[in-house]
């Protein structure tokens, strides 16, 4: 098995006219926590989504744990190893937060009633709120439906996960109990990618930082050579407007 | 948006009206009252006035079956025809699109009277000739199809199927779309398939979205069920004519033969009214 459980090569993408991707090529290796930071509109979220198909790539080729998304069948596989958290949540308002957790559980994975719902316990207490397993998602505050969506995630068995902006939507005083749940899962040695501007987890847990503006990578590099010696003015100028 | 103290404080102290905490006489549905007055005003006239309010109710009473169960047949038929038809017109692939488009499109530019006697009528016509032509090649099939009969109540519902069944899929393509898109892309990040979304994830929430409007064409349908007393379906429409041509009594007849619409369409709107109340997402 290669060490790089993720591989996009010369990924392009364009909605109508705006290039959202231009030749994108980046590697994340097994274990690795990757931080996508920079402007809106520069194409991180595109990118996050390429790697499970939630978009689809004009050209280039993503290769993710050795299985290349070509047609619907490898797409599925490489789903259900890959497991997405949303900006806004995305938890099914419809059901409770512990369905919400054992919903894929049986439908994909065929779990019994009894086996999903041991794990939906399980997460929920590993993210915090095992007491919230009825509450509807209206009923939770927003840090609470985040933990649910990725207890959700988790509840898959993912190699992957995937965060896109976790704590943009939240209050300020919620984001901590997400982040805390989050670095939990780095230090577990979880491949992760995360879409955030969160510098606090960036240098807690992040093994490398990728600067993206206009579709294209700008600067990769670890966080420490970020604070101290970014190489591109471009990330100098991104870094001194959100470090105020 | 101001960030005011004042402001603050006024969105926080909006009153949170509590159903449960209401006494009875406030969350009883008080249209009931109405539907109560006109089963009494109906039971009175049956009652206090036999001749000839009796007697027409009891002639009305074999149409009063067939209107209900036509409509109940074919509702469920139009149920199933407006989730295939909704699920094509949001389909991507292009012919499926195209196919369930144009048959909105064409069906709901058609009268459903005009459709009915099409398919009554004409439809026989079409397929006894096209029965002739098939005559040397498939004279089996062919023979059957030149000696068609159309039963008057599968006719006829299979014209309300078919015009119904349009404006069902209108409303279901709607409800669909009514559901924010990233509740699709949640569920297929997890591994499900396009289908096991649709319906564990979408299917359940627009059930809720479709709800009331699904609901006004059930009743729409009981009423425009009385169009099929043109093909041949004794339903109670058809047997109010009959009744009127026995004896005469245009007022009576109709009088009553409204009633007793009106007590089915005002009891199903509770029932309708009840299901959204008890669906909602948290009681």
């Amino acid at each position: 098995m290669s060490t790089n459980i993720i591989e996009i090569e010369h990924v392009s993408k364009r909605f109508g006219r705006v290039v959202a991707l231009d030749d994108v090529s980046l590697t994340v290796k097994r274990g690795e926590v990757v931080v996508i930071i920079g402007p809106s509109g520069g194409g991180k979220s595109t990118l996050l989504r390429c790697i499970n198909h939630l978009e689809a790539v004009d050209s280039g080729r993503i290769v993710v744990d050795g299985i290349p998304l070509t047609d619907a069948e490898n797409i599925d596989k490489v789903r259900a190893e890959v497991g997405m958290v949303f900006q806004l949540f995305n938890l099914f308002p419809h059901v409770t937060a512990l369905e919400n957790i054992t919903l894929a559980q049986r439908v994909v994975r065929k779990r019994s009633h009894q086996e999903a719902e041991d794990i939906a316990h399980e997460l929920l207490a590993r993210v915090g709120i095992p007491e919230k397993a009825d509450a509807y998602p209206v009923q939770l505050s927003g840090g609470q439906q985040q933990r649910v969506a990725i207890a959700r995630a988790l509840a898959m068995q993912p190699k992957i996960m995937l965060f896109d902006e976790p704590t943009s939507a939240l209050d300020p005083e919620m984001i901590k109990e997400v982040l805390d749940v989050m670095l939990d899962l780095a230090e577990e040695g979880m491949t992760m990618v995360v879409v955030s501007h969160e510098m606090g987890f960036v240098k807690a847990a992040a093994h490398r930082v990728a600067l993206m503006c206009d579709g294209h990578i700008v600067e990769e590099t670890t966080p420490k050579e970020l604070f101290t010696a970014a190489k591109e003015e471009r990330t100098k100028q991104f870094l001194s407007q959100i470090l105020i | 948006m101001t960030t005011t103290d004042t402001s603050c404080q006024l969105d926080s102290a909006a009153p949170v009206q509590e159903d449960e905490a209401k006494p009875f006489w406030q969350r009883f549905d008080r249209w009931w009252l109405l539907f109560a007055a006109v089963v009494i005003m109906t039971a009175w006239l049956i009652l206090a006035r036999p001749d000839p309010y009796r007697r027409a109710f009891v002639f009305l009473q074999d149409g009063i079956r067939v209107t209900v169960s036509i409509t109940m047949v074919s509702f469920l038929f139009i149920l199933v025809a407006g989730l295939i038809g909704g699920l094509g017109r949001i389909s991507k692939n292009p012919l499926i699109n195209g196919i369930s488009s144009i048959y909105v499109e064409v069906v709901r530019g058609i009268p459903l009277l005009v459709q009915l006697l099409f398919i009554y009528y004409a439809s026989p016509i079409v397929l006894r000739g096209l029965g002739r032509r098939l005559l040397d090649i498939w004279p089996g099939f062919a023979t059957r199809l030149i000696e068609i009969k159309l039963n008057p109540f599968a006719a006829a519902v299979l014209g309300l199927t078919v015009c119904y069944g349009a404006y069902m899929s209108e409303i279901f393509r709607a409800g669909i779309e009514s559901i924010a898109k990233g509740q699709m892309e949640a569920a297929r990040s997890l591994g499900m398939s396009y289908f096991q979304a649709m319906r564990h994830v979408i299917l359940p929430q627009a059930v809720r979205v479709v709800l009331p409007p699904v609901g006004n064409e059930f009743i729409a349908l009981l009423k425009d069920s009385s169009l099929v007393s043109v093909v041949a379906v004794a339903d109670m429409t058809r047997r109010g004519r009959e009744f009127m041509a026995s004896t005469f009594l245009a007022l009576e007849t109709w009088l009553l033969v409204a009633l007793l619409y009106l007590i089915m369409t005002l009891f199903f709107a509770r029932v309708v009214a009840y299901l959204e109340r008890e669906t909602t997402f948290v009681h």
